[in-house]
C-alpha cells in the first residue's frame, strides 16, 4: 500500500547540513501494524513527518496507493492528509476551545461532507471509542486517556487509509495506555493499517512487525544490539 | 462554512473577540453619526443664494465729515459706476445674501401690529435691484424709476410696491393659487404693501436662519453717511474691475472712506466657514479612526494567530489547506465584525437620537448605516487578511513537536 | 516596594516596546482629540470677570410687543430703549452703571498724505472701566462729569496708540474723529476679555473696540449703532431721529454694579417699581418681566458656546473611547505574553494584590507617558482647528492651551491608562500559575 524508495531529508541552512534521515526504502502492506522505534534523536520524529506528508522529502520517491506523492502542490498533499491519513499525537493535540464533536469534526470540515454525512461518522467514531456520552463536553473536563481517545476517533471517522501514531501512549499511565493499546488492536483487526513510532519497547512488542531508527538511518533489521542499546535508553 | 464550530470557540475566551466587536461598534456610532452631518452640511452649502455670486462685489463708502450731501454723492457714485465698461448694474443697498447681517421685518395680513403672520430680510433697492443682483424675475415686473423714493435714517417709512421671493409669496398667502402680483399685505399698523413682482429666488443674508429664502426687494433708496454698494460685472470681469472702482471712488470725493471691498464669493465663504470647517475636521476624524481601528484589528488578529499557533499546525496536519486557514480567520473575522456593526448600527441610531435631541442635527438618513457597515466589514477583512496569510504559512510539522 | 515596581514597569516597557509606543501613542492620539475640543470649549465657556461675577448686573426690561414675546416663551428683549437706559441711568441708583453701544468712527490721523480709516468704536460712560476692571497702560478712563458735559474725550485701546502715536503716552493729546477733534485720556493695556461678555451680540470673540467715547457725545452726534437694533413698534412717520429715540427699539446694553444681595434686591425692586410707573404712562404692556444676570448667567442664557462645539466633543469622547479600547487590546496581548513571568511571581509566593500594584503601577507609567505625548497632540490638535477656521481671525484666541488644559490631558491619559487596564490584570492576576509553567 505505502512505499518508500531512497528517501532521505536533509536540513541545510547557510553554515550547516544536518542529515536527519539517510537515505531508506520501506514498504508497508495494507492491515499491517508496524511499530517504528528508535532512541530520542534518532530521527523518528522526522520519519513520522515524512510520512505524514509534514515535511517535504530531500530525494526518493513516497508511493501511496501507487501514487507518487512526494512532489504533489502543498493543496494535494493536504487533501492526501486529510483523506488517506489519520493522525494520532503524543500531546493529543486536541483544540482546547472545541467540544468533543467539534474536535472530531475538524478533518471532516475540509472533506465537504454533507452535515449529516459528517454527524453520523462522528458520532460512530466517538461511540467506537466508549465516549457517546461527553460528546459536548471540552477537552479540559476528560482524563489523558478520554482525550487521547478522542483523538482516535478524530483520525478515524475519516475512514483513512492508515493511522500514524506519535508515541499515543507517552502522556498516559499504564492503566490509560492498555486501554488505548488495546482499542488500537482492535482497529487493526478490522483491517485498518497501523504506523506507530515510539521509543519504548513494550510498545514495540504489541505491533505485528519492528523497524528501527538510529542515527538518522531506517532499517527493517534488530540486531540484539540495537534492542539492548534500546534498552539502555 | 463552519461556523457552527468558529462561534463555540469564540465563546470559550470571549475577551478579545468582544473587544474587537465593541471597537467596530463605537467606530461605526461615529462613522455613520459624522457621515450624516458632513451629509447635512454639504447639502447646507450647496444651496445657491439666487443672485448672480461669481460676478459680484460690494464695498461701503463711510462719509466722515459733517453736513455731506449725502443723496447727491449717492447719485454721483451710482451714475459713475453704472458707467463703467464691463459693469452690468450696481445698487445702493444695505446688505446682499451670505453676508451675514441685514434688516428683517414681522409682516402682517391685516393692518396693526398683532402677532406676525411671517417675516422676511429686507433689501432696499431701486429700479436696478434686478439687474445688480442678477435675479430671475418670474412674475410681475420690475419697480419703475418713479416708484423708488429717498428716505433718511430713521424714518419708519415704508413704500406701497415691493418684489418679493416665490418662497415669501407661499408662507404669506398659503392656500392661494395662481399668481401673487397684486395681492397685498402689511408692514405694520398704516404700510400696505402691494406685490408687483416675483422672483424665483434670493436668499436672506442669514444662511443659518430657517426663513432664508424669504426676502424682498423695497424700492427706498436710504440717505445715511453709510452706504453699501453691490455691484454686478460682466462675465469674467470682476477681479479686474474690483480694485479699479475701489480706486475710482476714494479718488472722486475726499470726504468718505471706501472699505469693506470684498466678493460675495468671500462672504459665502465666511458664512459657511463653521460647515465646511466642519466638515473637514470629521473626514479627518473618520478618516483617523478608520484607520486606528483597522490596525487594532491587525493586532488583535496577529496576537491571536500566534497564540494559536500549535491550533493551526494541527489543522494543517488533519489536512486543512492553505486557503482554508486563510478562510477560517477570515470568515472568524466576518462574524465579530458582524456582530460589531449590528451594535454599532444601534448605537449609531441611539447616538443619532440623542444628538438630534441635543443640538438639533437633522436626523440621519438610512442608507448610511448600511454603507458605514460595509465600509467596516472591508476594513475588518483587510486588516484580517494579513495575519491570517501567516498564519496559513504555519508548518504543518508543529504538531509533532513535543512543547 | 513602590520603587520596585516603577523599575519592572520601566523594564517590561522596554522588553516590549512596540507595544508600548503602540499603547502609548493610542493613548496620546485619544486624548489629543479629546483635549483640543476640551480646550476650545474651556476657552469658549471662559468668565474673563469671574472674580468679579456675582457684583455685576445686566439689566433687562420686558418692553415688548404685548401679542409677540421677543423670544418665545417669554424672553425678555435683549437690550434696551434709548428711553429706558437714560432713566434708569439718570435715576443712579447702582453703586456703578454703564449704558453703552458699538459704533464706529473714522480716524483721520494727522499729515497730508496719511488716510482715513475706519475703527470699531464703543459709545459708554465713565463706570465702564472701572466696572469691568479694564487695565490701562497710561492715563484712565473719563469720570463721570465728562459723561455730563459732553466733552470729546477718548480711551484708546493699546493698538490704536501704537498705529497713530507709536506707542508713547498719549495723554492730552487730540486726535480727529469724523472732523471732530478729541482728547486722550487714557490708553489701554492688552485687554482682549474672551468671549466679550459686556457685548455678546454679534460675535462675542471678536476684539474689544479700539476707541471708547462717551455715550452722551454719541448721542448727540447721532452716531450708528453698529450693533443690532430691533423694534416691534413702528415710528411714527416724520419723527426722524428724536422718533426713534423716543421709540421702543432696543439697541443699547445696560450694565449695573451692586456690591452685595441686598443692593441687588434693592435694584430689582427698582427696577420693578420703574416699569409699573411706565405702564401707567401706556408703555410695557406686557407682564412684568426684569431680569439682572451676571455675566455667567447672561452668556449661558446667550448661548455663548456654540452647539458646534458639543456636537464635536461628543464624537470626540467616542473616539477617545476607541483609542482606550484599542489599549485594552494591546496590554491583553502584554498580558498574555508575560503569563509565563507572572506565573512565576505567582509561584514564587506574590500575592494577587501585589500582582495588581505591579502592573497597575506599569499603567499608571504608560498613561503618563500617554499624557505627555498627548498635550503634543492636543498643541497639533489646536493647530489644526486654527488651520481650518483660519478665516476667521478671532480664532487665534480660542485655540490656547493654558496650564490648566495641560493638567487636565496628563490627568485624563493616567484615568484612561488605569482604566483601560483594569480587564486584562483582572485577567493576568487570575491566571493559573500551572498552565503556563510547563510542569512535566
Amino acid at each position: 500500500m505505502l512505499t518508500m524508495n531512497n528517501v532521505s531529508k536533509v536540513y541545510r541552512t547557510n553554515t550547516v547540513e544536518t542529515h536527519a534521515l539517510r537515505e531508506f526504502s520501506l514498504t508497508v502492506e495494507e492491515g499491517e501494524f508496524v511499530s517504528v522505534t528508535g532512541p530520542s534523536g534518532s530521527g523518528k520524529t522526522t520519519f513520522l513527518n515524512i510520512a505524514g506528508l509534514l515535511e517535504d522529502l530531500t530525494s526518493g520517491t513516497y508511493e501511496l496507493d501507487g501514487r507518487d506523492i512526494s512532489k504533489l502542490s502543498d493543496k494535494e498533499r493536504s487533501n492526501v492528509r486529510n483523506q488517506k491519513i489519520g493522525f494520532i499525537f503524543q500531546s493529543f493535540n486536541l483544540i482546547p476551545e472545541l467540544n468533543i464533536f467539534d474536535n472530531v469534526d475538524v478533518p471532516l470540515r475540509y472533506r465537504g461532507f454533507k452535515a449529516d454525512e459528517r454527524k453520523r461518522r462522528i458520532e460512530e467514531a466517538i461511540e467506537m471509542v466508549g465516549l457517546g456520552s461527553r460528546m459536548s463536553h471540552l477537552p479540559a473536563q476528560l482524563s489523558g486517556g478520554q482525550q487521547q481517545r478522542v483523538a482516535i476517533a478524530r483520525a478515524l471517522a475519516g475512514e483513512p487509509r492508515f493511522l500514524l501514531a506519535d508515541e499515543p501512549t507517552g502522556n498516559l499511565d499504564s492503566h490509560m495506555a492498555n486501554s488505548v493499546l488495546d482499542l488500537l488492536d482492535t482497529i487493526n483487526e478490522a483491517g485498518t493499517t497501523i504506523i506507530m513510532v515510539t521509543h519504548e519497547l513494550s510498545l514495540a512488542d504489541r505491533a505485528k512487525r519492528n523497524i528501527f531508527v538510529r542515527d538518522g538511518q531506517v532499517s527493517d533489521s534488530a540486531p540484539e544490539l540495537h534492542l539492548a542499546s534500546l534498552a539502555a535508553g | 462554512m463552519e461556523i457552527g464550530p468558529i462561534w463555540r470557540a469564540m465563546l470559550q475566551s470571549k475577551g478579545g473577540y468582544i473587544l474587537i466587536a465593541l471597537q467596530i461598534a463605537v467606530t461605526m456610532a461615529i462613522m455613520v453619526n459624522a457621515i450624516a452631518i458632513m451629509q447635512e452640511r454639504s447639502i447646507k452649502m450647496a444651496r445657491p443664494s439666487g443672485v448672480d455670486e461669481v460676478n459680484m462685489f460690494s464695498l461701503v463708502s463711510v462719509g466722515f465729515k459733517p453736513d455731506m450731501d449725502e443723496k447727491a454723492l449717492i447719485r454721483e457714485d451710482l451714475d459713475q459706476l453704472r458707467n463703467l465698461p464691463g459693469i452690468i448694474d450696481v445698487v445702493a443697498t444695505n446688505s446682499h445674501p451670505l453676508r451675514q447681517g441685514g434688516w428683517s421685518e414681522g409682516l402682517h395680513r391685516e393692518p396693526g401690529v398683532g402677532k406676525s403672520v411671517s417675516s422676511s430680510a429686507i433689501y432696499f433697492v431701486d429700479e436696478h435691484g434686478l439687474d445688480a443682483f442678477g435675479v430671475n424675475l418670474v412674475d410681475g415686473k420690475n419697480f419703475a424709476p418713479e416708484e423708488v423714493s429717498w428716505d433718511s435714517d430713521s424714518d419708519d417709512f415704508w413704500p406701497a410696491t415691493v418684489i418679493i421671493t416665490q418662497a415669501l409669496a407661499e408662507d404669506l398667502f398659503p392656500d392661494h393659487e395662481g399668481s401673487y402680483v397684486g395681492k397685498e399685505f402689511w408692514f405694520n399698523d398704516d404700510n400696505p404693501a402691494n406685490i408687483v413682482g416675483v422672483v424665483e429666488r434670493l436668499q436672506a443674508p442669514w444662511p443659518t436662519w430657517t426663513g432664508v429664502e424669504r426676502s424682498m426687494l423695497v424700492p427706498l433708496r436710504r440717505e445715511s453717511e453709510y452706504v453699501r454698494y453691490v455691484i454686478r460685472t460682466e462675465g469674467g470681469r470682476r477681479d479686474e474691475l474690483m480694485p479699479q472702482v475701489e480706486e475710482l471712488l476714494s479718488q472722486s470725493n475726499r470726504d468718505r472712506i471706501i472699505r469693506s471691498v470684498s466678493t460675495v464669493e468671500e462672504a459665502r465663504k465666511l458664512a459657511y466657514l463653521g460647515d465646511a470647517a466642519m466638515i473637514k475636521i470629521l473626514t479627518f476624524v473618520v478618516t483617523l479612526l478608520t484607520a486606528i481601528t483597522g490596525l487594532g484589528i491587525v493586532g488583535l488578529a496577529s496576537f491571536s494567530v500566534a497564540r494559536r499557533t500549535r491550533q493551526i499546525g494541527i489543522r494543517r496536519a488533519l489536512g486543512a489547506t492553505k486557503p482554508a486557514i486563510v478562510r477560517y480567520f477570515m470568515l472568524e473575522n466576518f462574524i465579530v465584525s458582524t456582530v460589531g456593526v449590528v451594535t454599532g448600527g444601534i448605537l449609531a441610531i441611539a447616538l443619532n437620537i440623542a444628538m438630534v435631541q441635543a443640538f438639533s442635527l437633522t436626523p440621519l438618513a438610512w442608507y448610511v448605516i448600511p454603507i458605514a457597515m460595509v465600509t467596516l466589514w472591508i476594513v475588518g477583512q483587510t486588516a484580517v487578511a494579513g495575519p491570517a496569510r501567516k498564519a496559513s504559512n504555519i508548518s504543518p510539522a508543529i504538531a509533532t513537536r513535543s512543547t | 516596594m513602590f520603587r520596585y515596581y516603577l523599575k519592572l514597569g520601566t523594564l517590561s516597557i522596554r522588553a516590549n516596546p512596540i507595544l508600548s509606543i503602540l499603547m502609548v501613542a493610542a493613548i496620546a492620539i485619544g486624548i489629543g482629540a479629546c483635549m483640543s475640543i476640551v480646550t476650545v470649549r474651556h476657552v469658549m465657556s471662559g468668565n474673563p470677570i469671574e472674580h468679579k461675577n456675582d457684583q455685576l448686573f445686566h439689566v433687562q426690561v420686558d418692553n415688548w410687543n404685548p401679542d409677540d414675546p421677543y423670544e418665545d416663551p417669554d424672553g425678555a428683549p435683549e437690550q434696551v430703549t434709548y428711553l429706558d437706559a437714560t432713566a434708569l441711568f439718570n435715576a443712579g441708583r447702582a453703586f456703578r452703571q454703564t449704558t453703552s453701544f458699538k459704533t464706529s468712527r473714522v480716524v483721520q490721523p494727522s499729515g497730508d498724505d496719511a488716510r482715513p480709516f475706519q475703527e470699531e468704536s464703543r459709545a459708554t460712560t465713565a463706570d465702564f472701566f472701572p466696572m469691568f476692571d479694564v487695565p490701562f497702560l497710561f492715563g484712565s478712563g473719563w469720570d463721570r462729569s465728562s459723561d455730563e458735559t459732553q466733552e470729546q474725550v477718548v480711551v484708546l485701546a493699546r493698538e490704536l496708540n501704537e498705529k497713530l502715536f507709536g506707542g508713547e503716552d498719549s495723554i492730552g493729546r487730540t486726535l480727529m474723529l469724523n472732523d471732530e477733534v478729541y482728547r486722550v485720556t487714557g490708553v489701554l493695556d492688552n485687554w482682549n476679555p474672551v468671549p466679550k461678555y459686556y457685548d455678546v451680540n454679534n460675535n462675542p470673540y471678536e476684539a474689544p473696540a479700539q476707541i471708547f467715547l462717551p455715550f452722551s457725545v454719541a448721542i448727540a452726534g447721532n452716531y450708528d449703532n453698529s450693533g443690532n437694533t430691533s423694534c416691534w413698534k413702528p415710528i411714527p412717520d416724520g419723527t426722524g431721529r428724536e422718533g426713534f429715540l423716543a421709540s421702543e427699539c432696543i439697541w443699547i446694553q445696560m450694565w449695573v454694579e451692586l456690591q452685595n444681595e441686598s443692593a441687588r434686591q434693592d435694584y430689582m425692586a427698582f427696577l420693578d417699581a420703574y416699569v409699573e410707573e411706565q405702564k401707567l404712562l401706556g408703555r410695557f404692556p406686557r407682564p412684568l418681566n426684569n431680569h439682572l444676570r451676571t455675566p455667567a448667567e447672561w452668556m449661558e442664557y446667550n448661548e455663548v458656546v456654540d452647539d458646534e462645539v458639543d456636537v464635536l466633543l461628543s464624537l470626540a469622547v467616542l473616539f477617545l473611547v476607541v483609542c482606550l479600547l484599542n489599549t485594552i487590546g494591546l496590554l491583553l496581548a502584554k498580558a498574555t505574553r508575560r503569563s509565563k513571568d507572572t506565573s512565576l511571581r505567582r509561584a514564587l509566593g506574590a500575592s494577587k494584590a501585589e500582582l495588581f500594584r505591579q502592573h497597575i503601577i506599569e499603567a499608571g507609567m504608560i498613561g503618563i507617558a500617554g499624557g505627555l505625548l498627548g498635550i503634543v497632540m492636543t498643541w497639533l490638535g489646536l493647530r489644526g482647528i486654527e488651520n481650518v477656521f483660519i478665516e476667521y481671525d478671532f480664532i487665534q484666541n480660542l485655540v490656547r492651551m493654558d496650564w490648566s488644559m495641560v493638567m487636565l490631558a496628563v490627568a485624563l491619559a493616567v484615568v484612561s491608562a488605569l482604566g483601560a487596564a483594569l480587564y486584562p490584570i483582572w485577567r493576568t492576576c487570575n491566571i493559573t500559575p500551572a498552565n503556563h509553567l510547563r510542569l512535566q
